[in-house]
């Protein structure tokens, strides 16, 4: 598959650690075949950048086949560029043109500050999954699989809320840097479930507590988390997380103690 | 000479084994669990799930990751599914029938009495999954959904979509992180281990580079438990994410740990296919897809005609030609073998490295919503990658390394053969034997972390003495000041070959000479080439930056020092294995394009013992391997 | 309960059902208004059966006050919160292929100028001129003959155009809006929803906008 290379222009975000100040830095991208991935595109650039002698830039990447959520900044203004469901370590260069200016950018939010260039600190989502993303089962207490059928609808449409990745790209690219399309993801994808209703009053309540306290803004209801969401995670998770919460607000019990036992 | 090697199984028999060993197992009170510390390295299906069942179990537990959060761990890409003997398709599965698959699709490389326990703890592994709210495939019924996977004539494979890997990760994640909640495990992110250190002959801790500062840092525990993944990224392009590493295991080795059974790798037989120079990865299509799909290769030589344009009967559906009872469902290493035969004589698709996976028949048997709805997700990269609509017009694959069944040597406690050292999941050796099959690898990771070891770790705890030990010991100290000076090093070398252009020449070695199929000429040429490639390295490196600071050229240049001496070993390895099993395929011993096993002379395990210096070559040990069960045959799947 | 007032999803539960109120308050408003076209009459007795009302009118009007301060206030403290999410600016503002309506986006700004709004349209007629007139042996205020001397003035009608028109959007996305923050949007009925709330948008402004248009073009 020899097609013919391009050239881009590159306005990269650097910035050398968290206290200092960034600025955007310009760099030429030769040759790059348009089967390579934007990943591999950069993979070049770098590979030139340390012959020179110079530091590389940054980025965060694992897997490069859009599952582990690792990759993620802003191209020209789109998260994970302009490709609708894609990671940027699936966006092929076969839909940029020759001679091309893009301009990257880390995800930019008070709660992902910039460690390094294009890469950020995401931590934030970890809190939040601990403050309440699970559900309260040991190892070995668990009955048989088949015990309590799950009716299809429910158990698909659990799927495609825990179906997310974690990437930020919500966050990024909302006005208002939100975490609510993360955090109602996961609020639904455990109160669709049978095993996840029992708690699912008090991790309302606990998850929204700490999307806030991370100082995530609010849901204005823009939808472009969901828009620029490269596992498509419906809007309509942010509804029943808001559901969910209001309902546990007006049933909360008082905890009578005893708790989790450890 | 093997008697270091004690595989401490248990007497009794097969089915009784694991539940009269945990009956016997000293227990550590509730209260003195507390006082036990327990480090965990690596936060994927094996780790997490490990660190999870620990810090339940009341272990002070500290968990470490290189990656920025646990979830990013590369068990999220695994696609397929997950075995189970639940039998709940009634169609004659059992806990006995995947034992005997798996020791049969090892080509009886691997432990019977380990394959047994796996096959036992496969059905509550799935019942925890789904407690811990992991959304698997389900019918209208409600009830759950199997599919069917290589190697296997029954249907037993648990799935969410194509992304199961990432809902069993998620659950385990989601586990772990109720643990760090209620404060028994402490979650280390952007931690690499660098070392282990041993004090008095036991396990005690480990030593971890901060990759955010450069800061190594001490941590001290009464067992070790590596859960760190394979190494298929020493042939550089492989289906493993680019942090996989045999780093950890590495360092443990050269700590004394010996190395099994390294020229043990599966070459995935679906993947899409190289594309070009400065590829960084490769992508793997879910073995599933060939529930539905069809391989071919053109029957004409040198047949450079589009796919759609060859007629039916110039098609060679060669899986079902050769093997008419498993068909496209062949385990890996054999359909990989002989996608690789057709390449070489010349059948490439359009002349290419490839063959092609057709899902034309499937689409007008069941319709394109129904084939959207069992890998949407699949078709959907494939096109993203590759450009071309696999609804359309068949798939273009070739094999690609993407799993390793070699891994340290560890006992049937998981416990490697140094004390306090254990080691889970893809990282050890033990359970798949010369060839892994699908969906198989998920399920052997949480059965290490749910099911093994929280029992075999309090046993060693009971068991042991362990003396106060902090991080100011002298062990630590001299462990610390070498990794500051090897450190030191490679950074200073200064040399003119980036740590990518080495990486890539490693794996064209690696995949030309130690690949999908070897001989006794090319793998000393390898060992020789991977010989000069390590003097080169250490001459010739170029990593910008310093040690102190957010480095990412130093952190792969470290990894990639570890995979020069372990593919050197990986071609010993291969070079003394003079037989074919599974994915270590000899090409002096075959019939027919079939392996030829030499169970006189190879019924056995290779451990090898790292001699203080990459200069020296390893000693190899030998673990005999018995079958009282399942009776070493000819593998057969025709 | 406190907690649920701080949290951002309480507040947006505050300003969904303030919001309402007001979606009630104008439609009610503009189908009154209607009246406008039947004539200077009926109008004017319309206006003067609500004053007359005193339970009614100083009810209604407490509720609105003390909603639009709920309102204004959540959304001040909401928007004060968003800002400081995101503590540096991007170089290229997310809006290409990926962005979101305008409407979503500009709430803030169109609530702000919709609150000048309010305040300069209650100056202009609730105390504004006082004219009088007798409908049928009643005295009454002819707010009828204000609001014909008011929308022959080009420069109001354009400002009361521009403002309404803001409305629309504030609407379109804050009807829709709250079906979100009330946590009742279903997959399904996601298109429908927002179909909707423009409907409702498009009746209410467009019947606010009919009237200073036909004033000023076909009332002479």
């Amino acid at each position: 598959m020899t097609k013919q290379t391009i050239n881009l222009k590159l306005k990269v975000w650097r910035q050398t650690n968290p206290q200092t100040e960034g600025k955007f830095v310009t760099y030429d991208a030769k040759d790059i075949s348009p089967d390579a991935s934007f990943l591999e595109m950069l993979d070049t650039v770098n590979e030139g950048l340390i012959k020179k002698g110079d530091s590389p830039i940054v980025f965060d990447h694992d897997c490069r086949e859009g599952i582990c959520g690792s990759c993620g900044f802003m191209i020209n203004g789109n998260a994970h560029g302009p490709e609708k469901s894609t990671t940027v370590c699936q966006l092929h260069m076969r839909h940029f043109h020759d001679g091309e200016e893009l301009v990257l950018e880390p995800w930019r939010a008070t709660a992902f500050p910039v460690i390094k260039d294009l890469m950020c600190d995401r931590s934030a989502f970890d809190r939040i999954m601990k403050s309440g993303g699970y559900i309260s089962v040991n190892t070995g207490n668990a009955q048989d699989a088949n015990a309590i059928p799950i009716p299809k609808p429910d158990a698909d449409e659990a799927f495609l809320s825990a179906a997310c990745i974690g990437c930020g790209a919500c966050v990024a690219s909302c006005k208002n840097a939100s975490a609510a399309l993360f955090t109602s993801a996961k609020i639904t994808h455990l109160s669709l479930l049978p095993q996840g209703k029992v708690e699912r009053g008090q991790r309302a309540l606990d998850m929204v507590a700490q999307m806030d306290a991370e100082g995530f803004g609010a849901c204005t209801s823009t939808g472009v988390c969901s828009a620029s969401c490269p596992k498509d995670i419906s809007l309509t998770n942010i509804a029943t997380m808001n559901r969910e919460y209001l309902k546990a607000v007006i049933t909360q019990k008082e905890e009578m103690g005893g708790g989790d036992g450890v | 000479m093997s008697v270091k090697l004690d595989s401490k199984i248990p007497s009794g028999s097969i089915d009784t084994k694991w539940k009269d060993h945990k009956f016997k197992m000293k227990l550590v009170n509730p209260a003195n669990k507390r006082k036990h510390s327990v480090i965990v390295v690596g936060t994927g299906l094996a780790g997490a799930s490990a660190a999870a069942s620990l810090g339940e179990l009341g272990y002070k537990v500290k968990a470490f990751c290189v990656h920025e959060s646990p979830r990013r761990a590369h068990s999220v890409a695994a696609q397929g599914g997950i075995n189970a003997a639940k039998n709940y398709q009634n169609d004659g599965d059992s806990v006995y029938r995947l034992f005997y698959d798996t020791v049969k699709g090892g080509d009886f490389r691997a432990r019977e009495a380990n394959v047994y326990r796996l096959a036992e703890a496969s059905v509550s592994i799935i019942d925890q999954a789904v407690a811990s709210g992991v959304p698997l495939a389900r019918e209208y019924g409600g009830l759950l959904s199997n599919r069917s996977f290589g190697g296997a004539q029954v249907s037993r494979t648990f799935y969410a979509r194509g992304q199961t890997g990432q809902q069993l990760l998620y659950g385990a994640y989601s586990s772990m992180m109720r643990q760090v909640d209620l404060g028994t495990v402490e979650l280390n992110t952007r931690k690499e281990m660098l070392d282990l250190v041993v004090v008095d002959g036991k396990a005690r801790g480990i030593i971890v580079r901060n990759l955010l500062t450069g800061e190594l840092e001490s941590h001290v525990a009464d067992v070790v438990v590596l859960a760190t993944g394979g190494y298929s990224n020493v042939f550089y392009l492989s289906t493993n994410a680019m942090a996989c590493a045999v780093t950890a295991a590495w360092k443990a080795h050269k700590k004394g740990s010996y190395f099994a059974n390294p020229c043990y790798t599966q070459i995935h037989p679906t993947c899409i296919p190289v594309h070009g120079e400065n590829q960084s990865k490769l992508t793997l299509m879910s073995e599933s897809l060939r529930n539905d799909g069809r391989v071919w290769a053109p029957l004409k030589k040198g047949d450079l005609r589009k796919p759609e344009d060859i007629p039916e009967n110039e098609r060679d559906y060669y899986l079902e030609r050769i093997y008419p009872s498993f068909g496209n469902l062949a385990p890996r290493d054999v359909a990989s073998r002989q996608a690789k035969f057709r390449v070489d004589e010349g059948h490439g698709a359009q002349g290419q490295e490839a063959v092609y996976l057709d899902f034309k028949d499937s689409i007008k048997r069941l319709g394109e919503d129904k084939i959207r709805e069992r890998y949407g997700n699949l078709f959907q990269m494939y096109d993203k990658i590759t450009a071309e609509d696999p609804y359309k017009q068949p798939m273009r694959i070739y094999p690609a390394p993407h799993y390793t069944m070699g891994g340290l040597w560890v006992d049937y406690n998981l416990m490697s053969t140094i004390p306090g050292l254990f080691v889970a999941g893809e990282a050890n050796f033990s359970d798949h034997g010369a060839n892994r099959l699908g969906a198989s690898a998920l399920m052997q990771g949480l059965a290490d972390g749910y099911f093994v070891l929280p029992y075999t770790v309090g046993d060693y705890i009971a068991n042991t003495k362990l003396g106060e030990v902090n991080t100011s010991n002298d062990a630590f100290k001299a462990t610390e000041e070498s990794i500051k000076a090897e450190i030191n090093k490679m950074i200073n070398v200064k040399g003119s070959r980036t740590v990518d252009s080495i990486h890539k020449e490693l794996g064209r070695v690696m995949w030309e000479k130690c690949g999908m199929s070897r001989n006794e000429a090319g793998l000393k040429e390898a060992i020789n080439h991977i010989g000069q490639l390590r003097k080169t390295f250490w001459n010739d490196v170029k990593i910008p930056g310093t040690a102190n600071e957010l480095n990412t050229e130093l952190e792969k240049a470290g990894r990639v020092a570890d995979f020069i001496e372990l593919g050197e070993l990986m071609c010993r390895d291969a070079l003394t294995r003079e037989e074919s099993c599974g994915g270590h395929f000899r090409e002096e011993f075959q019939v027919d394009g079939e392996a030829k096993r030499d169970d006189d002379k190879f019924c056995h395990v290779a451990a090898w013992e790292w001699n203080g210096s990459a200069d020296k070559p390893q000693t190899r040990h030998t673990e005999e391997l018995t079958f009282d069960n399942v009776h070493l045959a000819t593998r057969s799947y025709k | 309960m406190l907690q649920f007032f701080k949290s951002t999803v309480g507040r947006k539960y505050l300003m969904g059902i303030t919001g309402l109120v007001w979606m009630g308050f104008i439609f009610g408003h503009m189908a009154g208004n209607m009246l406008i076209f039947v004539g200077a009459d009926a109008f004017n007795a319309y206006g003067h059966a609500i004053v007359s009302n005193k339970i009614l009118l100083y009810g209604t009007e407490i509720a609105l006050v003390l909603t639009l301060i709920v309102h204004v206030s959540c959304a001040i403290s909401l928007t004060i919160q968003n800002r400081s999410s995101r503590n540096s600016r991007y170089a290229m503002t997310p809006n290409a292929e990926k962005g979101s309506s305008l409407a979503s986006k500009t709430m803030a700004v169109q609530g702000s100028a919709i609150l000048a709004f309010i305040i300069l349209h209650l100056i202009t007629f609730k105390y504004g001129k006082i004219y009088e007139t007798n409908v049928g042996g009643v005295l009454m205020r002819d707010l009828h003959k204000l609001v014909i001397e008011t929308f022959a003035q080009p420069g109001y009608v354009a400002w009361y155009v521009v403002c309404l028109i803001l409305l629309l959007f504030h609407l379109s996305h804050g009807a829709h809006s709250i079906f979100q923050s009330f946590g009742i949007l279903e997959r399904k009925m996601q298109a429908k929803l927002k179909m909707g709330a423009w409907v409702y948008a498009l009746v209410v402004a467009g019947g606010f906008l009919s009237q200073p248009i036909y004033v000023f073009l076909f009332h002479k």
